[in-house]
């Protein structure tokens, strides 16, 4: 099986190749024949794919230590859920894992494609056909999971301890489907421009695969914050880090994205635009790929490192070269009409918002490449970490915190002063009293405050929103609130949905501000003592060591502290952290140590605690943290998960083409499709 | 190339094409250096350098422990972790080189040293790149300064892009018809369609034509 996955890795090239080839060949010369094999194509490159995986899994799970993926990842004592994950663990077998789903995707789009759309789908193909040959070049001969070891060692190095995590296992997997959502967009946005047929049919093929890859993006995100908060012990969750960074300047572009679709869907705006968005997402996909696996910019979290970046940065270039002379070469094709009633309308406020998301995606990107630049300009190394993203950033992010409450107020078209004052009365006076009661309890703290009375003015602009949308249900439809409401989001799913969303955004925005006011403590404990301290709730709390253990457990040795905890007098879970020395089968160590912290969530705060170290036979050093409202992290991210679900639900989308007419606006040349989406 | 390119056209993407092979060589450089260092994740010890100075005479401590926990997260470890001070000394159980950076601050801290002339101790040895956050002088403003004038000028090309819109809107026809016809959400058939417009006339109280 292994030996005909790693020729299964061959054949997908050329299947590859030929499904590029066979399609842009159909596409230029009209060949019904060669769009039809290249499709099938299609099909053969993800069958081999999956063989081609099917051989590495085989190989990771029954430990063939010939393969130098196999020997540097696993070892034979690693959980066998880790042998599924370690598939992604290092270089090769991510760059892998990307082709299988960028093969996968591929074969659902032309699938799903088979009716409609046929004059793009050639060139949609073709692009889908370049990429993998791209990726599975990449893998053969820069990074190949199937490259033999020059001896087979009697065990392997083993998983770095910190990618042996539930989240870990998962986390990867979202990114990439997430990451290589945005080709799809991509090679239909080529084939709009290649065709010339840049209207609204190429967007209404996008739009679920932009919500797909933006919805696999949040996920991905999140999960990733949660694992550096568990399993790094930073004792936080955002660290500014280019594998960070990355896959947020993409999701920032989406999201863009899928705010302006909704202008040319309705007005037949912003064509330019948004074929921009579409292409820079992906660039940005291929540009993060690049940036965290080349070892250009030094991250925390590169786990694996080789020289594909040359592969990568010619990739780039080459796709920013053709994407710009296509755009350029067809730029009068998408000018449209573009009306305008008023500067305050929807339009307008989804335009500011598109300024910011892209402003902070540059910033982002900006600071992520500054140490490039800086060392070309000076040939002086700098660092930039949190402290310059956060002063960049954080005035960016309430801005658009702001308009996130702002956009739903205003009505489509022209909102006049009466509308204005009537939508934003209760927002603003949500806002305005939670600043007030906060300044009541002695906050002060500006960016802090500032925050939380933003977010009081989001979620009062989306309480209001649904009241006044159930409340006129009720009154027209004599239902009760709760079927009211149930169908007021369910018939308006993209609206409710993108509220719904919005409101996660507001959580996390909330726990980004309530991370500000965390304390922490470094102590250092024998067994029995006592350290007392006051949360920033005003809690006492005191921690009793209950002392140093240490024994062996599967694959690693631990040591372990334990605090009994009170708080205000009354007894708490107790917490424990350890420190890990993982072993391999031979008993020997393989990584660093790694920590595991203790933990002790609720909805205001979390209890953080890290094992530093040993100072003598009993006595632990650990860092304590109170970390504010870091649950709302993680729930406002399931509530954005959530919107996103309802957004997409593919009942939706059916009943949105259903809907689809199209009207001339007189004096305008732009098809308006009637039934686009609105929120 | 399109038979419908403009020599404009040609121009721009070749301009493109030269800022590109131009990037590539630095970005090459900087991979291949950056390659080696990551080859050799285990920094030697000796990346640590001491920081000292003499302490003043009738040495007071200026800086109070969480102000000197914050000057440590300014600090940059010399380890491999990209982590500052503050943080690597309880994340690293191996570095040897946070716990020492940190005796050094207290070291200094305790000689009456305030916490400007702490960190720029640090950046006279390590350099710079000891530094969390770029000093904001000479170049490295462009760091914090472009992304706000990027959003600036983006932000008046845009404003000045929806005036041109709304006057070219005025000046057409007012699309009665068309407006009549827009939906107030997404995707719902004509039936919906009018139940949603009455609604929406129920929230906001407007209608949208």
């Amino acid at each position: 099986m292994i030996l005909l996955g790693e020729l299964s890795l061959w054949v997908s090239l050329l299947m590859a190749i030929w499904m590029m080839t066979v399609s842009y060949a159909g596409g230029a010369t009209r060949r019904g024949e060669l769009v039809v094999s290249g499709e099938r194509a299609a099909y053969a490159t993800l069958f081999f794919i999956l063989m081609a995986s099917a051989g590495l899994w085989t190989a990771l799970f029954t430990h063939d230590f010939s393969l130098k993926f196999v020997a540097s990842y696993t070892s034979a004592n690693l959980p066998k859920v880790y042998l599924f994950s370690a598939f992604w663990a290092g270089q090769s077998g991510s760059l892998l894992f990307w082709a299988l789903i960028l093969a996968s995707f591929s074969a659902i789009a032309v699938v799903a494609n088979r009716a409609k759309n046929r004059e793009l789908m050639p060139w949609v193909t073709g692009t889908l056909g370049v990429v993998l040959v791209f990726f599975i070049f990449t893998i053969l001969f820069a990074a190949n999971p199937y490259d033999r070891m020059e001896w087979v060692p009697p065990d392997g190095r083993g998983m770095n301890p910190q990618l042996q995590n539930p989240g870990m296992a998962i986390h990867p997997p979202m990114l990439y489907l997430g990451w290589v959502g945005t080709t799809i967009p991509f090679a239909f946005a080529i084939g709009a421009l290649v065709t010339r047929r840049l209207d609204t049919e190429w967007l209404a093929a996008i739009r679920r695969w932009s919500l797909i890859s933006w919805f696999f993006l949040t996920i991905g995100l999140l999960l990733g914050m949660w694992w550096a908060y568990v399993e790094l012990g930073w004792g936080g969750y955002w660290a500014w880090d280019p594998v960070e960074n990355a896959p947020l300047t993409s999701w920032l572009c989406q999201t863009a994205f899928l705010h302006s679709i909704m202008i040319q869907e309705k007005r037949g705006m912003l064509r330019k635009w948004n074929v921009t968005l579409v292409i820079g997402a992906f660039l940005l996909s291929i540009l993060g790929t690049f940036l965290t696996r080349s070892g250009v910019i030094e991250s925390v979290h590169s786990f694996a490192q080789s020289a594909i970046g040359n592969y990568f940065s010619t990739f780039l270039i080459l796709i920013f070269v053709v994407t710009t002379i296509l755009v350029m070469t067809r730029l009068k094709d998408m000018e449209a009409k573009a009306e305008l009633e008023s500067m305050v309308s929807r339009e307008a406020a989804f335009l500011y918002n598109n300024l910011v998301l892209v402003g902070i995606a540059f910033s982002v990107l900006w600071g992520t490449l500054f140490p490039i630049i800086s060392e070309a300009v000076r040939g002086t190394k700098i660092t930039v970490g949190p402290p310059f993203f956060n002063s960049v950033n954080v005035p960016l992010g309430l801005g658009l915190l702001a308009l996130t409450g702002i956009g739903p107020l205003i009505a489509w078209r022209r909102a006049s002063i009466e509308n204005v004052r009537r939508q934003f009365i209760f927002p603003v006076a949500a806002g305005l009293g939670t600043g007030g009661v906060l300044m009541a309890l002695g906050m002060r703290a500006f960016y802090p405050l500032i925050a939380f009375i933003l977010v009081g003015f989001v979620v009062g602009t989306i309480t209001q929103e649904f009241f006044k949308g159930t409340r006129a249900r009720m009154r027209m439809y004599a239902e009760n609130v709760i079927v009211a409401s149930l169908r007021l989001v369910g018939n308006n799913r993209r609206r409710y949905g993108g509220y719904i969303v919005h409101l996660g955004v507001a959580m996390i925005f909330a726990a980004f501000a309530g991370f500000a006011f965390k304390k922490e403590f470094d102590i250092s404990l024998k067994t029995g003592e006592v350290f007392k301290a006051t949360d920033p709730f005003g809690h006492a709390w005191t921690f009793t060591s209950q002392g140093v253990s240490e024994f062996k457990r599967l694959n690693r040795y631990v040591t372990a502290v334990a605090f009994s905890v009170t708080r205000d007098g009354k007894p708490m879970p107790v917490l424990s952290s350890e420190k890990r020395q993982h072993v391999d089968s031979n008993d020997q160590p393989t990584f660093e140590p790694s920590t595991e912290v203790g933990l002790y969530e609720t909805t205001m705060q979390d209890v953080y605690m890290v094992f530093s170290g040993m100072i003598g036979p009993d006595q632990a050093e650990v860092r304590l943290s109170f970390n504010p409202l870091v649950w709302w992290v993680w729930y406002g991210g399931m509530v954005m998960a959530i919107g996103g679900m309802i957004v997409m639900w593919p009942q939706a989308e059916k009943k949105r083409q259903g809907g689809y007419v199209t009207v001339l606006r007189p004096g305008s040349e732009a098809q308006v499709p009637v039934g686009a989406g609105v929120s | 190339m399109s038979p419908h390119a403009t020599r404009r056209d040609f121009l721009r993407a070749s301009g493109a094409l030269v800022a590109g092979a131009m990037f590539v060589p630095a970005i090459r450089a900087q991979s291949a250096a950056q390659a080696q260092g990551a080859a050799n994740v285990q920094m030697p010890q000796t990346a640590y350098k001491p920081v000292s100075l003499p302490k003043k005479v009738g040495a007071k401590p200026l800086v109070a422990q969480l102000e000197r926990d914050e000057l440590e997260r300014g600090l940059k470890c010399a380890c491999p972790c990209k982590l500052d001070v503050f943080t690597c000394r309880t994340t690293d159980f191996q570095c040897g080189i946070s716990p020492a950076m940190h005796s050094d601050v207290v070291r200094l801290v305790e000689g009456g040293y305030s916490a400007d002339e702490i960190v720029a101790a640090f950046s006279t040895v390590y350099g710079e790149r000891v530094l969390m956050a770029p000093v904001k002088e000479g170049f490295n403003l462009a760091g914090y300064v472009v992304p706000f004038i990027t959003l600036g000028i983006g932000a008046t090309m845009l404003v000045a892009m929806l005036r041109r819109w709304r006057r070219e809107s005025d000046a057409a026809t007012p699309a009665v018809a068309s407006a009549s016809v827009l939906p107030i959400d997404g995707g719902m058939p004509a039936a919906t369609d009018d139940e949603l417009r009455r609604l929406e006339e129920a929230v906001h109280g407007t209608s949208r034509r």
